[in-house]
């Protein structure tokens, strides 16, 4: 298991409605990967794969990386696994991948997070506030509030401010951004159908000032331009010939390619491939257009030309 | 075009050189921040106690693949400060991810040969490369500023206490 990372629940609890917070260390309590806030932990669940769950810690704490994990009545297996961690138990992990960061060039930010999405903005919360920035988090949630007692002191200090659904409607996208300004960048976690909304309010903005994050992958339509292609590994030039329509990532690990994968629906960015040659087709929701003239997510690309040639 | 290397047979010759250690770091597992030492324990035909390289107790992110010149490895501080010059980039003694970074010395003309450290000695096996793991944990794109760079790996064949500032010279 070289290539995972060991790590021990330190501290297991409950965190709101539904909610198991576990905080993980590694076994000797040597300082953990550094991470960027916002960045979120791929646990491998036994016998079911790696889930995604965001990183909910102050990045500056070297030493433990704490995720807040809502149970699903619909769970997949991932979020029941979680919530049956108790101190002392080991996990692994991979390395942490950050695809919802800080926009560094913004001179004000904006939060929204729905019930637990709230977890990569207690991330992002300490930093931004150590940047000085101009930040707001709103909390959107219905009755008890999620991760009480790490929203409290941003509560507090007026900088969180949090909206029951349960006893007055939900506020509208457009009340809480406002209209765009130059500088403003606006961040949303939550509920895919929040998500949609919150894309629909900022669907004028410019590009790339409104960030989204899924908690689980939207629905992909199946491509009808899909076409067969022959995938090459750039390393040793072995080759497989793709279907239509067919998994990149199923073909790249039948050519005994290690690639990991997690949401398998494009947007959490565990099997980012470096791409060489071809003409990709990207249809995840997750690299920048400038990762995308190099990378391509596995799990969802294809490919419009003969050939692509790959790094994995 | 042809290109004319030295011949094989003529006198070899044996520069002068003698550098130091600058920086020492050694991490328990594969993905763990590197951590500054001021002294490390080497282990002749194994590795360095605690590191994750050391033969028989391997956790390293390459140790699928054992190598015996993974026991020690070695960095120049001069490619960190050319790195910084050439790619505008800083990246810290920590971020190399080897064990050694020296001053002074040119690793690159070092494969093959036998040299001291401290009062160690090692044999280099080869250059090392860079990899995509780096990148991945440092979220820098450090790998092609590294290429031809990237330092040494040496096999341990006398062990003993390694310090910062400890001399590096011929063996």
């Amino acid at each position: 298991m070289a290539r995972n990372i060991e790590l021990r629940v330190a501290e297991a609890c409950a965190a709101g409605p539904g909610i198991w917070r576990v905080t993980l260390k590694d076994p000797d309590g040597w300082p953990l990967p550094r991470t960027k806030p916002g960045a979120h932990l791929d646990l491998h669940v036994p016998g079911v794969g790696s889930r995604a769950y965001s990183l909910c810690g102050d990045p500056a704490v070297q030493d433990a990386w704490v995720v807040a994990v809502k149970l699903e009545t619909r769970s997949r297996g991932g979020s029941a696994w979680v919530h049956a961690l108790e101190e002392g138990h080991t996990v692994w992990a991979s390395m942490p991948r950050c695809t919802f960061p800080i926009a560094e060039s913004a001179s004000r930010h904006i939060l929204v997070a729905g019930g637990i999405g709230v977890t990569p903005f207690l991330a992002m919360a300490p930093v931004l506030e150590r940047q000085g920035a101009d930040w707001a988090l709103h909390v959107l949630h219905r009755g008890a509030l999620p991760c009480p007692g790490d929203l409290a002191p941003w509560i507090s200090a007026g900088r969180a401010v949090v909206h029951d659904t349960a006893v007055a409607p939900r506020p509208a996208f457009e009340t809480l951004l406002g209209a765009h300004v130059p500088g403003l960048q606006a961040y949303c976690c939550g509920p895919l159908a929040m998500i949609d909304a919150f894309e629909h309010a900022t669907a004028s903005w410019p590009s790339g000032t409104a960030r989204a994050e899924h908690f689980v992958p939207p629905v992909l339509a199946p491509d009808p331009n899909a076409r067969p292609y022959t995938l090459v590994l750039s390393q040793d030039g072995a080759s497989t010939d793709v279907p239509a329509g067919g998994s990149m990532l199923v073909a790249l690990r039948a050519l005994g390619a290690k690639v990991d994968a997690s949401c398998e629906g494009g947007v959490c960015g565990a099997c980012k491939v470096r791409w060489l040659e071809g003409e990709p087709v990207h249809r995840d929701r997750v690299l920048q257009p400038e990762e995308r003239r190099t990378h391509l997510m596995a799990c969802v690309a294809g490919c419009a030309s003969d050939r692509l040639v790959v790094e994995a | 075009m042809s290109v004319t290397l030295a011949p094989k047979t003529s006198p070899s010759m044996t520069l002068a050189w003698r550098g130091l250690v600058s920086h020492l770091h050694i991490t328990p597992r594969a993905f763990l921040p590197m951590q500054a030492q001021e002294a490390i324990e080497l282990v002749a035909g194994e590795g360095i106690v605690g590191d994750r390289y050391r033969i028989g107790t391997e956790t390293g992110f390459y140790s699928e693949k054992p190598e015996e010149g993974r026991q020690i490895t070695l960095f120049e501080a001069e490619v960190l400060e050319a790195i910084l010059r050439d790619y505008k980039m800083e990246m810290l003694p920590e971020e190399h991810r080897r064990n050694v970074t020296t001053r002074g010395v040119a690793l690159n003309h070092l494969v093959g040969k036998r040299f001291r450290l401290g009062a160690c000695l090692v044999e280099a096996t080869r250059l090392s490369v860079p990899c995509r793991h780096i990148e991945e944990i440092l979220g820098k794109a450090v790998f092609d500023p590294m290429v031809h760079r990237s330092g040494l790996n040496c096999k341990i064949l006398e062990g003993g206490t390694l310090r910062v500032g400890d001399a590096i010279e011929p063996a």
